[in-house]
């Protein structure tokens, strides 16, 4: 029997259902807020939207960071509960992306905070963000 | 026997912070000091989105810059496409084609209906209507789709405006698919006119604005046309080919959050028309001018300095473009109009509401962060 | 109507000696000395230009100048008249239009005072806008590099990937 540690234990047992906090930027809200709506509905996948970080499990970044807004990143994560994940959308937050020359933008999220997945596209579809989110559930269940 | 509390201190105003990370207020801050349930002042705080675009073009040549302009504003990107491809045209002296003139109103009006539905939909969440939301970003996906069969994105269309006309031309049966859209908007905005009394309650004579306060201010659009004054960049300088169109102006006396908000409805049914016309007189031709078909690098820009004008959803945008003669702009200056609507305006009519009114009067501006701080 | 605009051009030019160019339909621009900058623009907007559209500033890097354009746009005459002065790159001061337009001139010369420089002077209000805890020059001035700086600071020398390889 392989033993797993504490960590893999309390996430396999508290991760059913994601419940995310946003932390958009601009290109986020233009393609997650019809992540709600009645087309590409993702309550059915048991992911709701709440108003605090403190009782989020998943905290999505999409989009460019700014020197500004990246120490309220810290805040909000640092202010959620254990275990926690960070998903990151878009290609701005891999490499730069299209404001790479810009002196105010964040080039790598990874220097700034642990970032569990990213999913790259410009904005990216919905059907990715859910791939994602399934790939999720798949990661906590193999954790060691 | 209770006895009573002794007071510490007469003061009872306190610091009420409506920041970046509330679910109701966008990428945006709000410094407010309140006293019990009324507002005395509110302070802006932007900058959060800030990242130099207008230096930024000055380091890629015009048809580079096509590209980065859709992400201007994200919630309407044609319209700002449009602007800045209006702006080379005028500086390079470059004469568009008919067909490509329809198409560029065509898109422009389509984008500004899914601008006001996102208005409509935000504006209902904020007074505590969330059908409202839920219906309206789901009568949007109609408009996406129509975007993405035409220009290939459905958000950000990759610079499909460009200096010379536009990048492809319409598929097959373009115009049976518009007018289906068309139809079910229609039914849409047939379901909103109808009144909602906690609408009226949470909306009536809240944020009035005169119409001295509104020019001195520098409000334009949607929130100068709810104070009173018939105005729009569409009829007073028209360009492309609204000259040959027929609409209205639709515009209100009292200057509060209801009027605004009825204007918005207002505004989508004139788009309807203007683009019910436009695709009865469509005409054949070229999409793009010649010589702009196969973009060739390293063309340079003439001399001069151009300013231009348009009218987006929100209000009046306007370009400055200088030429030194090189490949690529000296300076570009963008104009936008929520620069003047988040700062100035609301920090005016923010004094004196009580709490529960600031999300109504915050959303009745129709505000985009993104094009404050570019 | 060129009548308009040859109207308001004959009384400039009687007035303040001002020599204005029509560039095309509604289109008129005109260079001023900036000691006479209230003088002018009082008159002007009772004139009927009451709609101040915006306040720019170009960076004339050989030259050693600023160039400050202000577009004013009139609703009862339909045109645009734009206003072009100079001043000195090293200390740039101007005198503040506030009293005249009002908010929105303050909130324009707040901006272009944090990101070019340019000090407006009886402005009441000029703290930052944008940016928080900035120490470099201002951001917009012609010899701040930015390709040259985000290569330094953010990107790392030794990672192949990360190096430029086109203009």
């Amino acid at each position: 029997m392989v033993k797993r540690s504490e960590k893999a234990k309390t996430m396999r047992k508290l991760i059913k259902a994601i419940w995310i906090f946003n932390w958009f930027n601009s290109c986020g809200f233009a393609e997650l807020v019809p992540l709600v709506g009645s087309r590409w509905d993702m309550e059915r996948f048991g992911m709701i939207i709440v108003g605090t970080p403190r009782h989020a499990d998943v905290l999505f970044i999409a989009g460019y960071q700014t020197h500004k807004s990246i120490e309220r990143a810290k805040r909000i994560y640092e202010q959620m509960a254990e275990p926690k994940v960070i998903i990151a959308l878009g290609s701005c937050t891999m490499t730069g992306g299209m404001y790479w020359d810009s002196y105010n933008t964040i080039k790598k999220l990874d220097d700034y905070l642990p970032v569990t997945m990213y999913i790259p596209g410009c904005p990216p579809r919905p059907e990715a963000v859910f791939e994602a989110c399934e790939k999720i559930f798949g990661h906590v269940k193999e954790l060691e | 026997m209770i006895e009573e509390l002794e007071t510490i201190s007469q003061d009872s105003e306190y610091d009420l912070y409506f920041g970046p990370a509330h679910p109701g207020s966008g990428n945006f801050g709000v410094k407010l000091k309140v006293d019990g349930e009324i507002v005395t002042s509110a302070r802006a705080d932007p900058g959060y989105l800030h990242r130099g675009f207008e230096k930024l073009m000055e380091y890629r040549t015009p048809i580079q810059n096509a590209v980065l302009s859709d992400r201007l504003c994200v919630l309407e990107p044609l319209n700002w496409n449009l602007i800045h491809a209006e702006a080379v045209d005028e500086l390079m002296g470059i004469e568009i084609p008919d067909r490509a003139k329809y198409i560029r109103v065509i898109m422009a009006e389509l984008s500004r209906i899914q601008s006001h539905i996102i208005w409509y939909g935000v504006f209902s969440k904020g007074t505590g209507f969330d059908t409202g939301f839920k219906m309206a970003f789901g009568y949007r996906d109609f408009i996406l789709d129509l975007f993405e069969l035409i220009t290939g994105g459905r958000v950000y269309p990759a610079g499909y405006i460009c200096p010379g006309g536009v990048r492809r031309d319409f598929p097959k049966n373009t115009k049976d698919k518009i007018l289906k859209v068309l139809d079910k908007m229609n039914k849409m905005i047939k379901l909103w006119e109808m009144e909602n009394p906690a609408l009226n309650a949470r909306a009536k004579d809240i944020g009035v604005l005169k119409i001295n306060d509104a020019i001195r201010l520098g409000a334009t659009g949607p929130v100068l046309r709810g104070s009173g004054m018939k105005t729009d960049v569409r009829k007073e300088e028209p360009y492309e080919i609204y000259d040959k169109l027929d609409f209205e102006v639709p515009f209100r006396e009292e200057g509060d959050a209801y009027a605004r908000y009825w204007i918005g409805i207002e505004e989508m049914k004139q788009s309807i028309k203007i683009v019910k016309q436009a695709l009865n007189d469509l005409p054949n031709g070229e999409f793009i001018e010649s010589s702009c078909k196969k973009p060739k690098l390293n063309v340079k820009i003439p001399e001069g300095e151009v300013y231009v004008r348009n009218e987006v959803s929100r209000g009046e945008a306007a370009i400055y473009m200088v030429s030194d003669g090189n490949t690529k702009p000296y300076r570009v200056k963008v104009r936008g109009p929520d620069f003047l609507h988040m700062i100035p305006v609301l920090e005016f009519l923010l004094k004196g509401v009580q709490i529960a009114d600031v999300p109504a009067v915050y959303w009745s501006l129709n505000i985009c962060p993104a094009d404050m701080d570019r | 109507m060129a009548n308009k605009e040859n109207e308001l051009i004959d009384e400039l030019k009687n007035k303040f000696k001002l020599e204005p160019k029509i560039q095309r339909e509604r289109r008129i621009w005109v260079s001023f000395d900036s000691n006479n900058i209230l003088k002018i623009f009082k008159w002007i907007r009772e004139y009927g230009f009451t709609h101040l559209s915006s306040i720019s500033v170009t960076d004339w890097l050989e030259k050693g100048i600023y160039e400050l354009t202000y577009h004013l746009w009139s609703y009862e005459h339909n045109m645009i008249i734009t206003f072009k002065t100079k001043i000195s790159r090293d200390k740039p001061i101007i005198e503040s239009v506030t009293s005249i337009w009002g908010e929105s001139a303050q909130i324009h010369e707040r901006e272009l005072h944090e990101l070019f420089g340019v000090k407006f002077k009886d402005n009441p209000d000029l703290t930052p806008l944008f940016l928080e805890n900035w120490e470099g020059p201002a951001p917009f001035r012609k010899d701040f590099n930015w390709r040259k700086y985000v290569t330094e600071e953010f990107y790392s020398d030794d990672n192949e990937r990360e190096k430029i390889y086109y203009d």
